[in-house]
């Protein structure tokens, strides 16, 4: 008796994963220790390459008063290198979002590192003011593997678990802005000791963020998956995703409002949390007379604090979304926002050591709480432009920092202090727009739901494809996504309503 | 009552027959040092390389026992006013304590009040030293290490006898060559990963 049967039974069978998983084959659980592939494993990939270019782009600051001594830096080139520093980003990000949408996260993030390494290589050989602010120009264009990561981690867990895993891989990434103050001055320290003259020694150390970064790129192409069936360029092939075009998504992403709102808030808790990188280093050695090392340490813990407060944001809208849904994730987000401008005005008042030191880590963990909030929200906006809008929100995190050291940091015109406390200011003021988003199947911050028509999620996402590509198919996973985010209507109305779908449910 | 009244008058006195510790102020301070270097007025001087030969000493036209005070004496190169513009970490402040004019000590030697010849150095201009317009200048301490006079080789306003000091770039041949050999090799490899990713999509069709 042969037993075909079975032969044919496995065949057909679903890849197995090792986290449960929905109909979109994305994790419903976030296992931090695991690395089990392809979720947590995309994770760890994801955050540690994004670190790497954390540390690269902001290694500099921490041995600036070694730099400014060997180049011959003013206050003014010193400013506008940082003011550089962030703003490759800006387009960058955005590219990237759509580089993410068309040709996949891997691929796009690991062409971005490798391309941009050679700045941080050749940011050893810098000469004068000139090319210093060249090569923080380019190495900032790394910044941008935010919007991949965020991509990723988008497209690999599911609606009641992607604001945690959003925030801890953006929060354990951001957490190298504050690794380098500490990682710079150490690695320093030990070349000098070894025997290097100081011109000298800060020049070989960065070879170590250079190489770092170059090598977790191989790691992402060797070890990462696209999506957890598989790499977009094999899907495409075997037509298990379609391809999509690139006005489409342009189109779509940016004739969304909410988009933009978010593009705004984000640059002032992001944009701020890269500013106070670029400057609180120098602020504590010239205002409190620190040593070197001192400051560093000071200025690390600033961004140390997001190994906890990022992925708490996220967590925290995770949290309050499954029991007030989308209109929860709004007010968290505003509340918690608004509290780190806050704290930025007091720390720009505050004139001891001990006291400065304690007012910078409470705003720390609000300021970055707050954009863990804020990819809670983002991968809602959209299904179909995921990655242009990822790409806009954190575009617009990179504008806040350059507008922000524009006005206030650059040059002598205002004290240190006087500009972090006009930057608590901003922060207010450019977080009130938040109570402008409006969801009509969820609601926004200050109206319920709409109940002149009955809007539901497959009208939201679904009105992103037209007829033509509908009755193409193309719009399948935009479905399957809307079904999945019913959570964000809260506990309560879950339960109450619960529409009958127009297409016959999918079973994969 | 009048007991009361005394013991606060007394006190009070007490207090301000107390010395004074707080912050000494420049332009407290006299200028009783004659102090030259080498360096002409706007020479050159390549760090780590070029010396700069120091001299210093009271100043003979002064009264006797004017330096009775000091114990020793620190000569410092300091930043001139044209390295200071839009520099804050240079900035001149008249309490020394935080005045950071002068950050590259020369040397410091013990005064001995008695010996009225004037001491010298031939010094090495260090290669830590940055680019920037420099003057030298020497602050004389008491037992108490604090400053209590100076002297400086340009004039009070600090324009004249300016030198000026190259410092090396810190570069070696060796360094630029490994950092254009491993961004050659980043962009090299991401060529070699899209070239392999290529070929396995081509093979699984």
């Amino acid at each position: 008796m042969e037993i075909e049967g079975q032969a044919t039974v496995k065949e057909s069978q679903p890849p197995k994963f090792a986290l449960p998983v929905d109909s979109e084959h994305k994790a419903t659980e976030f296992r931090l220790f695991s690395v089990a592939a392809p979720h947590m494993r995309a994770f760890h990939l994801s955050w540690v390459s994004f670190f790497a270019c954390f540390v690269s782009s902001f290694a500099a600051p921490p041995l600036l008063p070694i730099i400014r001594d060997n180049l011959n830096l003013t206050a003014s080139d010193i400013g506008n290198a940082g003011i550089a520093s962030v703003s490759g980003a800006v387009f960058a990000r955005v590219a990237m979002g759509t580089a993410c949408d068309l040709f996949g996260p891997r691929l796009a993030s690991a062409s971005l590192i490798l391309l941009t390494a050679p700045a941080v290589y050749f940011t050893s050989i810098a000469s004068s003011s000139t090319s210093f602010l060249l090569v923080r120009f380019f190495t900032g264009f790394s910044l941008a593997t935010f919007v991949s990561t965020q991509f990723w981690m988008s497209s690999m867990f599911s609606a009641p678990v992607v604001g945690t895993a959003n925030g801890v891989a953006g929060g354990w990434g951001n957490l190298g802005g504050g690794a380098t103050q500490l990682i710079m001055p150490l690695v320093f320290g030990l070349i000098r000791d070894i025997g290097a003259i100081k011109f000298t020694a800060w020049r070989i150390a960065f070879f170590i963020p250079a190489l770092f970064q170059t090598l977790s790129a191989f790691a992402l192409l060797i070890f990462g998956k696209d999506l957890p069936d598989g790499n977009f360029r094999r899907l495409h092939k075997a037509g298990d995703k379609t391809k999509d075009k690139f006005s489409n998504v342009f189109y779509h992403g940016i004739t969304n409002y909410r988009g933009w709102i978010l593009a705004l808030s984000y640059g002032y808790c992001f944009g701020v949390e890269l500013t106070i990188d670029n400057i609180v280093a120098e602020y504590f050695y010239d205002r409190f007379d620190l040593k070197l090392h001192t400051a560093g340490m000071i200025a690390a813990s600033f961004g140390l604090a997001n190994i906890v407060s990022r992925p708490g944001g996220g967590m925290i809208s995770d949290a309050v979304g499954k029991r007030f849904g989308m209109r929860g994730r709004l007010w968290a987000l505003w509340v918690v926002q608004t509290l780190g401008g806050v704290f930025c005005i007091i720390l720009g008042r505050v004139g001891s050591l001990g006291a400065s030191i304690v007012v910078m880590i409470v705003f720390s963990l609000f300021c970055q709480a707050a954009c863990g909030l804020t990819f809670g929200v983002v991968p809602f906006v959209s299904r179909r432009s995921l990655g242009l809008i990822s790409g806009m929100t954190g575009g617009g995190g990179n504008v806040g920092a350059v507008l922000t050291q524009l006005i206030f940091f650059k040059g002598s015109k205002y004290s240190k202090e006087t500009g972090i406390m006009l930057m608590g200011i901003m922060i207010i003021f450019c977080t009130l727009p938040i109570c402008f988003i409006y969801f009509p199947q969820w609601g926004g911050m200050f109206c319920g739901p709409s109940s002149t028509k009955i809007a539901t999620e497959e009208d939201y996402y679904l009105s992103e494809w037209n007829s033509e590509e509908k009755e193409k198919g193309l719009h399948l996973s935009s479905l399957k996504f809307a079904d999945n985010s019913r959570s964000e209507r809260g506990r309560k109305k879950d339960s109450e309503t619960r529409p009958v779908d127009e297409t016959p449910s999918t079973q994969v | 009552m009048a007991a009361r009244r005394l013991l606060l008058a007394s006190l009070v006195l007490s207090c301000s027959l107390l010395p004074c510790y707080g912050a000494v102020l420049f332009s407290s301070l006299q200028r009783t040092l004659a102090v030259t270097a080498s360096p002409t007025s706007g020479q050159v001087l390549k760090g780590g390389v070029d010396k700069i030969t120091v001299t210093w000493g009271l100043n003979q036209t002064l009264p006797a026992g004017t330096g009775s005070t000091y114990k020793t004496i620190k000569v410092k190169l300091c930043y001139a006013p044209t390295s200071q513009v839009d520099r804050a970490w240079r900035k001149t402040v008249d309490s020394i304590k935080k005045d950071r004019t002068c950050q590259h000590e020369i040397v410091a030697r013990p005064y001995n009040s008695a010996n009225k010849t004037s001491q010298s150095l031939e010094w090495t201009v260090e290669r830590d030293v940055p680019t920037a317009t420099y003057f030298i200048r020497a602050y004389a301490y008491n037992a108490d290490e604090s400053e209590v006079a100076y002297g400086q080789t340009t004039d009070a306003y600090k324009t004249t006898s300016l030198f000026q000091v190259e410092s090396i770039t810190g570069r070696h041949m060796t360094m630029d060559i490994c950092s254009i050999c491993f961004s050659v090799f980043s962009v090299v490899s991401l060529l070699v990963f899209f070239y392999i990713e290529k070929r396995k999509s081509k093979r699984s069709q």
